[in-house]
């Protein structure tokens, strides 16, 4: 798929069919994209946790108001906050490592809608209660999940706001 | 094998979860997913009544017309005002039926 139909053809996929999706696709978008994002400082100090078993994702789920439907699989997206904070210093603890995360799952989300795999960012979760539930070290903290499963529907585009450039000297409106 | 009660328990266990959840994250999320997590709610709560042999055609309609719309919060705050204001006016429509 070409790159800039990806990316604008991406949605948040929130209806899924209740069908798996294979581990060594899942792997894949986790191995040969996610860990390919830029990150900073090289510090790569982000985790992934594939969640496949229905009754940890149901666990998730019920600490996620942002989870919505029945994915077949969710990545929790952590950081090892203790060697951020050792690679980086405050900076990576507060905005690196959340930009590390960030990039890494988009590039996961290109790949999985490339594959043809519907997926949505959620930050709308608990994060101690996350970390309680897949028994993680303190230091790991979760800072993102994505769905992932097969779309049941093709939500619509939705409006992109055109007025948030400006060429060389800044303008309230751009064009 | 769980008994229907125990179903119907961790259906109501899974509710309470989401609603309890919400409620702390919303301290600092976006003010828009407050009125989206309650009419989710409902929408979650009016799912539950018939496995409790609550059999109503009114609030079937209006989890209907909640999950037809819900997600307009993601598009803007006048979209998914209007939608609300027509969710209330369809309780009322239904109120003697």
């Amino acid at each position: 798929m070409e790159l800039s139909l990806a990316i604008q053809n991406r949605r948040s996929v929130r209806a899924f069919r209740a069908e798996p999706i294979a581990l060594d696709q899942l792997k894949a978008l986790i191995l040969e994209a996610a860990i390919w994002a830029p990150s900073g400082g090289n510090a790569q100090t982000w985790r992934f946790g594939l969640i496949t078993r229905p009754d940890l994702i149901g666990k998730i789920k019920m600490i996620s108001p942002g989870l919505l439907s029945q994915p077949a699989a969710v990545i929790v997206i952590c950081q090892d906050m203790e060697e951020a904070r050792r690679k980086g210093s405050d900076l990576a603890v507060n905005a690196l490592s959340w930009m590390d995360t960030a990039m890494a799952a988009q590039n996961l989300m290109l790949a999985a809608h490339a594959a043809g795999i519907g997926t949505c960012a959620i930050a709308s979760f608990h994060a101690k209660a996350v970390q309680k539930i897949l028994d993680l070290p303190e230091r790991i903290v979760p800072q993102l999940l994505v769905s992932l499963g097969y779309p049941s529907q093709s939500p619509k585009p939705p409006s992109r706001r055109t007025e948030v450039l400006w060429l060389n000297e800044y303008a309230e409106s751009g064009s | 094998m769980n008994t229907p009660n125990q179903d119907l328990e961790k259906r109501f266990y899974e509710l309470v979860c989401y609603m309890v959840t919400s409620a702390r994250n919303l301290v600092t999320e976006t003010k828009l997913y407050g009125p989206f997590r309650l009419v989710d709610s409902a929408s979650r709560l009016v799912e539950i009544l018939p496995q409790m042999g609550v059999d109503s055609i009114r609030l079937q309609s209006i989890r209907r017309q909640i999950d037809d719309g819900k997600y307009t919060v993601m598009e803007d705050e006048s979209t998914f005002s209007s939608y609300l204001e027509s969710l209330v006016m369809a309780l009322v429509k239904s109120m003697d039926e």
